[in-house]
């Protein structure tokens, strides 16, 4: 057990590792505080006391982000964005990734194939295009358009990541149900997905980070405004005239929070997503 | 073309000897069904995909041979102008220049990082699922939000890093960081290795789990020291992980975007313009949108050599079952 850990440090993990690990996660962990201490500073303690940390208390920079900045709006609006893309991933990718882990059909070598491609091929390549595309379909400024195209650009991840969970499914399962007279259907739906729920969660959660994080899709085709989410909210409002801190310190925790919330409670998961997303492919 | 299915399909075929008795025992009807489910279960990702990926891709290289304005419905074709402007594009050759130091700095910095925090981790037991929480969390949060506080740090006459300058004594150092041509870029690239260390971080962490012990312990008990240990034991058994890790992040420094595009929009004075900040602005900003995609795709294909590395390590990766 901690034979493994004594096993490369010199001796005990000593006191001068834990100060070191410490200064470490003080430095990386700053920028955070520094956003939570200014948002509840008053505005005048902000503007007059620029380095003092915690140093009054106020909700006033909330509430002006709320009210005066919009950020109601943009929350609801990243919500809009990033839950139906989600679920959008969830569902096709579980069908997919059962059909490409089980199943044999006509044109699986060509679906197969477009799976990998959307691996291989970032957003970047085809932004521009995909911008009058969208415009001449009617679907810029429009939450449909906006939320499929969120959800493609993570379907070819979710489909490898969902194939993987079925293919390690034993098959004796299947020829059991299929014993029992279950259709393929039923097999799929009541036997396979149950067992692959872990996956399903940990897929929703890393998707659902990636797209309430994603700035560049809603900047390109929200154009009109009428829609947008939090981030996109935040850097107009820097762009904008000379702004004060605390309602933008503000805005970045509203932002922010919801990841923080749910990257704390499900560490394991995200994690896991993003090291699967990375080192499976 | 006939070969082509059985690479595809080899590895989605469920253990190898059950596999093929169990197909060759399914049903001719059960066989049906399962096509029929299948092709129904494929269907929305591949509309999906096809629509909103594979079209816009072909549209893309349509755009590269043509001169389009955003306007004209049929643009002319112009060949292969696209590329020999971007030949001649001295703007284009110092945003690739800023790419490459952003390629360089932003990958060997957070694998040194990264790699560091990990070890000093390593075997670490109390507080240790705290550390790993907190050193990934930058790499989790918005991009965008870390531009914007990172922003207030760098400020020039409020800002943190001028003010901790100032207290040991560095005060002829203050500048505004993002201000300056000669330290913007370096001013972001500091931010990405902030963010981009915890990802470096946690996947070799998990990759130092499996080191065998005994085999650092018998180097230990044969009097090498920290560093031979280091070098001779244990890096070559996280090799492999540590190498895709490398790719991953050469990767994601061709394309990058986003932190740049909000804490500079590329200046002052294009010193932090990378190819991804100039081509959105030569399509969205400057209407050249051919020459934008040309730029795009460039960017993407200059990656495609790290991708193909990157899938051939993985492929050993797993075949000596270290895919984590």
């Amino acid at each position: 057990m901690s034979r493994r850990g004594r096993a490369y440090a010199p001796g005990r993990p000593g006191i001068g590792r834990h100060l070191t690990l410490a200064l470490l996660a003080l430095i990386t962990l700053f920028p955070v505080v520094l956003v939570v201490s200014t948002t509840l500073k008053s505005t005048q303690d902000v503007r007059a006391n620029p380095f003092g940390l915690f140093s009054s208390f106020s909700l006033e920079n909330l509430d002006t982000a709320w009210t005066v900045g919009d950020f109601d709006s943009y929350l609801l609006n990243s919500v809009l964005l990033s839950v139906p893309s989600t679920l959008i991933v969830v569902v096709a990718s579980t069908m997919a990734g059962y059909a490409f882990a089980r199943l044999p059909f006509p044109g699986r070598t060509v679906a197969f194939y477009l799976v990998v491609f959307g691996l291989l091929v970032p957003f970047f390549a085809y932004m521009v295009p995909l911008y009058f595309q969208m415009r001449s379909m009617g679907l810029l400024d429009s939450l449909i358009g906006v939320n499929l195209v969120l959800a493609t650009t993570q379907l070819s991840f979710g489909t490898w990541f969902m194939r993987a969970f079925f293919a390690d499914l034993p098959t004796e399962l299947e020829q059991a149900g299929r014993m029992d007279g279950a259709s393929e259907w039923q097999l799929f739906r009541q036997v396979m997905v149950p067992l692959v729920t872990s996956g399903m969660g940990a897929l929703a959660v890393f998707t659902f980070l990636q797209q309430w994080n994603n700035f560049l899709v809603p900047l390109l085709y929200m154009p009109g405004g009428g829609y947008r989410p939090l981030t996109l909210g935040l850097y107009l409002f820097i762009g904008g005239r000379s702004v004060d801190i605390g309602p933008l310190a503000a805005g970045t925790l509203i932002t922010i929070l919801p990841v923080v919330v749910l990257y704390v409670v499900l560490q394991r998961q995200v994690t896991a997503g993003f090291l699967s997303g990375a080192v499976k492919g | 073309m006939t070969a082509a299915p059985a690479p595809a399909a080899a590895p989605t075929v469920p253990g190898p000897r059950r596999g093929r008795r169990a197909r060759s025992g399914v049903s001719e009807a059960t066989r049906r069904q399962q096509a029929r489910l299948g092709v129904l279960l494929v269907a929305p990702a591949v509309v999906l995909m096809s629509v909103f990926l594979v079209f816009p891709v072909l549209n893309a290289v349509y755009y590269v041979f043509v001169d389009f304005d955003g306007l004209d419905t049929t643009p002319p074709f112009v060949g292969l102008d696209n590329f020999t402007e971007l030949a001649r594009d001295r703007d284009m050759w110092a945003a690739a220049w800023n790419n490459v130091i952003w390629i360089v700095l932003g990958t060997i910095g957070p694998l040194v990082l990264g790699l560091a925090m990990a070890l000093l981790l390593w075997g670490v037991r109390r507080g240790s699922t705290f550390y790993r929480v907190v050193f990934f969390l930058p790499y989790v949060l918005p991009q965008v939000a870390v531009g914007v506080v990172w922003g207030w740090i760098y400020a020039p006459t409020r800002g943190w890093l001028n003010r901790g300058l100032e207290a040991v004594g560095l005060g002829g150092l203050a500048r505004g960081w993002l201000g300056d041509p000669h330290t913007a870029l370096y001013a972001v690239l500091g931010t990405a290795i902030w963010t981009a260390t915890g990802f470096v971080f946690v996947i070799v962490l998990a990759a130092l789990r499996n080191v065998a012990a005994e085999l650092v312990d018998a180097a230990m008990l044969d009097g090498a020291s920290y560093l031979q240990r280091l070098r001779y034991v244990v890096l070559p058994q996280i090799m492999p992980v540590f190498l895709m890790v490398t790719a991953l992040t050469l990767i994601g420094g061709f394309a990058v975007f986003d932190i740049v595009f909000v804490m500079t929009g590329g200046g002052p004075a294009n010193a932090t313009e990378v190819l991804g900040t100039y081509a959105y602005s030569n399509a969205f900003q400057l209407s050249r949108i051919s020459y934008g995609t040309t730029l795009a795709l460039v960017v993407t294909a200059l990656a495609v050599p790290v991708a193909v590395w990157l899938n051939r390590l993985q492929r050993r990766a797993s075949t000596e079952g270290l895919g984590a």
